[in-house]
């Protein structure tokens, strides 16, 4: 069996986290099943489908719902339309509602709110600067679009860097904090947002669900597919292989310091693909400091195709067959003369 | 002998440079080709399958969840997670059942079936998952009786043993399926005899008319009783149909499912969302007829 070396190194330290998973997983623990939900929601089969033909799934994976962010928030937190229990058929949930958890900095009650804001002024968002709605407004992602449940990618800092929490780290916590829950929780959310919070690929296949839709990407005139010419380079092939040091979509669209939400179209000067902003993309401090601004004018999204870069099209074919040409007649000479070697005697004989 | 290994030895090393040469055409010439044909191809599936994405309703969990192609793989760092996409769907899955390839009621009916009354067929279709169609709308009377059920696997069909210990609870590879006595042997109650009738007719159906339809449906449903078991008739302490411990549903899980939440959830339910639960079919009266009806008392 073939096993690539990051899978390898995620089956070992899966394997090495087992007895930790088991015995320590703040898992159930953090439930906020208050209402008792999951009495019914925690069956895999609870599904029907709706009166517009349309697949409902209702079940929820304690286990998986536990390590997500949203552990903490009660499911009438978001379902706000649950009363009582038995209840009738759930509304659509509402992403910016006010939910029953304080932001800790304002001691308001949390709310995605100001994501809708940043989100409309961006190229993502529905309404063009005039205020009208934009052409095929319905391409234009809501917030399922992009996000499932987000789930914790703890990091471990303590000798080794690598994904998991530190049993050491724990210890240190526990000096000083002593509910294991809080730990677990505060642990994962802080190392959770100390590095990417989905891995590159996850993100490149995020967008690709648009991006790589060669219908839409015709209709709104975007110049490549973004995601598929993303895989052709450098950057794109190293996020094949799992590094998470590798950038990805939002690392060169989206202005540092900001979210994902405020990613700009690149005729927006303050855009960070912005033609005055590009070349700070590349030499930025975590990437290649040094480089030149010249490194970012290369065509980072080249399909190789003969319609949008004929270019590297026949630069590509010229070096495909160069080396084909070269090595195909290379080998046929050895075999002849190997197949002169099997039988040195054998003659072809010429008809008289 | 000397020449003989030297005849070997040049036979290897033909093979080895025809690998070569195929290596090499494959990654060069071949690539070009394909990838000419390829995009024209893609380009034809894409617009093929953007059509078909608007023409299908894809409903049946086993196409969704279970034989679902757009799978999805979260690298959380110490764990990866596999799962089945739903598009919209913000709760993550995570289980991999295979479907039910045994049932033929399936076949007809689709693996979610239940969808009648409103408040309910989510329960239904939760307990379909792992409990076999035959369960509860099949009553067997008199000397059929046995109150033997058993675990077949979803994918081969055969009986197996329970796979409740160790598993979360309903996400089992495993369905329920009840035994009849037939001359005085037990037998499960899809036998092969009843799925082939069944799976004969769904061959032929087309060519069929539609007497011979008819006729052929009141057979494959002669076994169905007009009334299904009920919630209640499971959940209850005294008498539940399904001897639960046999089945190997530990102490604690029975307890559970007859515990006073879940028959206390189910009185709930038929009181105040399903009182036709209890009398199938009849029609209720209208709200206006009830005063009507509570005024003449």
């Amino acid at each position: 069996m073939k096993v690539s070396l990051p899978y390898l190194k995620s089956y070992l330290l899966l394997f090495l986290s087992i007895p930790f998973l088991i015995f320590s997983s703040p898992g159930s623990a953090s439930a906020a099943d208050i209402g008792n939900c999951l009495l019914c929601h925690k069956y895999p089969g609870m599904s029907r489908v709706d009166e517009e033909g349309k697949f409902r799934l209702f079940f929820i994976n304690e286990s998986i719902f536990n390590n997500g962010v949203h552990a903490k928030v009660k499911c009438e937190g978001c379902h706000t339309d649950i009363t009582e229990i038995p209840h009738k058929p759930a509304k659509k949930v509402d992403c910016l509602v006010e939910c029953h958890i304080v932001e800790p900095s304002s001691e308001k009650k949390f709310s995605h709110k100001s994501v809708e804001t940043d989100l409309g002024q961006s190229v993502h968002g529905k309404i063009d600067s005039a205020g009208k709605s934009k052409k095929y407004a319905n391409d234009f992602p809501e917030c399922k679009d992009c996000h499932d449940e987000p789930l914790y990618r703890p990091l471990s800092f303590f000798k080794k860097v690598r994904p998991g929490i530190s049993e050491a780290s724990l210890g240190r916590c526990r000096v000083c904090h002593k509910k294991d829950e809080f730990i677990y929780r505060f642990y994962n959310h802080v190392t959770t947002r100390l590095h990417k919070s989905r891995n590159p690929i996850n993100i490149a296949e995020v967008c690709a669900r648009c991006h790589n839709d060669s219908q839409l990407v015709e209709r709104h005139g975007l110049s490549t597919k973004a995601v598929f010419s993303y895989g052709e380079t450098f950057h794109g092939k190293a996020a094949r292989f799992l590094d998470e040091r590798i950038p990805d979509c939002l690392d060169c669209h989206v202005n540092k310091g900001e979210s994902a939400h405020q990613m700009l179209s690149h005729k927006n000067t303050q855009a960070s693909t912005n033609d005055m902003n590009r070349g700070k993309i590349c030499s930025n401090i975590d990437c290649h400091p040094n480089a030149s601004p010249k490194l970012a004018t290369y065509n980072v999204h080249a399909e190789f195709n003969l319609k949008q870069s004929p270019a590297q099209y026949f630069f590509t074919v010229f070096f495909i067959v160069l080396t084909g040409g070269t090595l195909l007649p290379l080998m046929g000479i050895i075999l002849l003369d190997l197949i002169r070697r099997f039988f040195p005697n054998a003659v072809i004989k010429r008809r008289k | 002998m000397k020449n003989l290994f030297y005849k070997i030895y040049m036979l290897g090393f033909m093979a080895l440079t025809v690998f070569f040469i195929y290596i090499i055409w494959e990654v060069t010439f071949a690539h070009i080709i394909e990838e000419y044909y390829g995009r024209e191809r893609a380009l034809e599936i894409g617009q093929i399958v953007e059509q078909k994405k608007h023409e299908a309703t894809k409903t049946s969990f086993e196409k969704i969840i279970l034989e679902s192609d757009e799978k999805i793989k979260h690298y959380l760092g110490y764990k990866i997670l596999e799962e089945r996409r739903i598009k919209g769907h913000f709760h993550h899955i995570g289980f991999q059942i295979g479907p039910d390839k045994r049932s033929y009621c399936v076949d007809c009916h689709g693996d979610m079936p239940h969808d009648h009354i409103k408040e309910l067929r989510a329960f239904l279709n939760m307990h379909a998952f792992f409990v076999g169609c035959e369960t509860c709308h099949v009553k067997l009377e008199g000397a059929q009786k046995t109150r033997v059920y058993k675990w077949y696997d979803r994918t081969t069909g055969e009986l197996v043993e329970s796979p409740v210990k160790g598993s979360a609870p309903g996400a089992y590879k495993a369905k329920i399926i009840p035994f009849e006595r037939v001359d005085g042997k037990l037998q499960r109650i899809d036998s092969e005899d009843r799925m082939a009738f069944s799976r004969e007719y769904r061959e032929k159906e087309k060519s069929l008319s539609q007497a011979q339809k008819s006729r052929a449906k009141k057979l494959i449903h002669k076994i169905v009783s007009k009334q299904p078991a009920i919630c209640e008739d499971c959940h209850q302490k005294e008498a539940s149909l399904l001897p639960l411990a046999d089945l190997g549903y530990p102490k604690e899980r029975i307890d559970s499912i007859m515990s006073t939440e879940v028959v206390g959830m189910i009185k709930n339910y038929t009181k105040f969302y399903m009182p036709r639960m209890l009398h199938p079919g009849e029609e209720l009266p209208k709200v206006e007829e009830k005063k009507a009806v509570k005024s003449e008392i």
